[in-house]
């Protein structure tokens, strides 16, 4: 593990990058050597607070994912594993998608040898609905004239079209019931670091990326590009390194004091009983890829008079099938039509497990998760 | 009331159906709530299983597997007695007491073992009453 500085040499993505255009120019430098067939990241559609997964084969085409998006939290580990199988693929990933793409793996779902991950740090998302209706209310600004957001130093920052700043502290915004989505409020990983690269503006200077090298086939990224002339680098300071890790200490720290909050059970909220059992939790699930053959379609638990079903007969079973290796990315709860706090329960149960036999999903090195191994062992 | 609460107990074939088999042909007195499915190993048996008998109206579900070590196919009970944990987190938060789900070693000589658990389990379930879901 080493960090570095990097920036692009090439001035357009320098330009269009969030901080130096790292991450455009190492995509870049893999498409345009053919080592991965396509890039899958996010770029913007309608307005900043529309990102799109989109699957890039030309390098030309790379500028458009450039920048990053708060109010976009869409999930690429299922995409991998429903479209690109085969494929040899770079994607971008925050650090749930990290998770959920490690926990693919060890179900067999995703070939690791097929895949580059850049990894990208996260201090959390903002859902469209609430990040424009938060801009609305908190700010001065129109929410259409917004054309960059940054979370920063405690703060969501948004940048005018005239290049002026406006920033609110997200605590202020949080206590309000806006701000960050609650799984990420309760997310306690914040750079993933079984990414083959993690990088972000923690600690960088302005310009500039910091990278930190979790493998040898990042390390193969950084020296392959460096040679490409199209990534430079340099080594950061000791400040650098701490003003990162400090950065990494606070989101951490103000996490653990949202999941020190004691939330009800499923009994106890009501939230449960307008469940339509639609199963759009299921289907968006990054960690569920049984589909068609999900418990929950036998006969034995369809039930299509009783709605809402019966709690532990819908949530429960899937909650002993995955529960355990929830990766917290919260999808289930933003795709709920009747808005129930799905990824509440799934999130406490792994953390439960976690308390049993200290594996977080996708973080811990296990092979499998504990539930599945062989040995004989009691918990 | 006593006499309409319903167990499901699920046994491994090997061990625990054994050692119900045993305190019926000793003729132990044990609870007639008790509805006994036999399973191949407890390994086999899926959370999803107890809670489909909590959803079809069961009061308490008991499962019985041999003893950790003898299990026949060498490491089934290692699996379930990790499974049962999760089952027993679950239950928790759907609002139903831990005291209604209850796992036990039992090999196929100990029928007086069964009959004991039996009536412990069902003194505790009267205790509980009628299981009620939303």
């Amino acid at each position: 593990m080493s960090y570095v500085l990097a920036k692009s040499q090439n001035d357009d993505i320098h330009k269009a990058g969030e901080c130096g255009g790292a991450v455009t120019s190492i995509l870049k430098y893999l498409l345009d050597e053919g080592i991965v067939d396509g890039v899958l990241a996010i770029s913007p559609c309608d307005d900043v607070y529309d990102g799109v997964p989109t699957f890039v084969t030309d390098s030309e085409d790379l500028i458009k994912t450039a920048g990053s998006y708060h109010c976009a939290p869409t999930m690429i580990g299922d995409l991998v594993q429903k479209y690109f199988f085969d494929k040899k693929v770079a994607v971008t990933a925050k650090p749930c998608d990290m998770r959920a793409i490690e926990e693919l793996i060890t179900r067999h779902k995703i070939k690791r040898d097929n895949i580059y991950v850049i990894g990208l740090n996260c201090g959390g998302t903002v859902s469209p609905v609430s990040g424009r209706k938060m801009i609305d209310l908190f700010y001065e600004a129109d929410p259409d004239d917004v054309i960059s957001e940054e979370i920063d130093k405690g703060q969501f920052i948004i940048e005018l079209a005239d290049g002026s700043e406006e920033a609110v502290k997200i605590h202020d915004l949080e206590n309000e019931g806006y701000g960050r989505r609650t799984n990420c409020q309760r997310c306690d990983v914040k750079i993933p670091r079984k990414a083959n690269l993690a990088c972000g503006n923690w600690g960088a200077e302005d310009g500039w990326t910091f990278i930190e090298i979790n493998d040898e086939k990042g390390q193969e990224l950084i020296d392959g590009a460096k040679k490409a002339g199209i990534l430079e680098t340099k080594t950061p300071a000791q400040g650098a390194i701490d003003g990162r890790a400090k950065v990494e200490g606070i989101m951490i720290k103000m996490a653990n004091k949202v999941q020190n909050a004691v939330y009800p059970t499923v009994s106890e909220m009501d939230e449960w009983s307008r469940c339509i059992s639609c199963y759009a939790c299921r289907d968006v699930c990054p960690i569920c890829w049984c589909f068609e053959n999900c418990e929950l379609n036998k006969p034995y638990f369809k039930d299509e008079t009783n709605i809402p079903p019966t709690p532990i007969a819908f949530q429960g079973v899937r909650l002993s099938h995955m529960s355990f290796s929830c990766v917290d990315c919260g999808q289930c709860d933003d795709v709920c039509p009747m808005d129930i706090p799905v990824s509440l329960i799934f999130d406490k149960l792994q953390k439960k497990y976690f308390n049993r036999t200290g594996y977080v999903a996708g973080v811990s090195d296990d092979i499998k998760p504990p539930l599945y191994s062989p040995e004989k062992t009691e918990l | 009331m006593a006499d309409d609460l319903k167990i499901v107990g699920l046994l491994c074939n090997w061990c625990c159906y054994g050692g119900a088999d045993t305190a019926g042909t000793a003729r132990m007195q044990y609870s007639p709530n008790i509805r006994i499915i036999r399973v191949m190993c407890s390994g086999r048996i899926s959370p999803s299983m107890i809670f489909k008998a909590f959803q079809e109206g069961a009061d308490g579900v008991f499962v019985g597997g041999c003893h950790i070590g003898d299990c026949h196919y060498d490491a089934g009970n290692y699996k379930w007695s990790r499974r049962s944990k999760i089952v027993e987190d679950i239950l928790e938060e759907f609002g139903i007491e831990k005291e209604r789900f209850c796992h036990e070693w039992i090999s196929a000589s100990e029928g007086e073992k069964f009959q004991r658990t039996m009536e412990e389990f069902r003194k505790e379930l009267n205790k509980l009453g009628p299981l009620e879901l939303d």
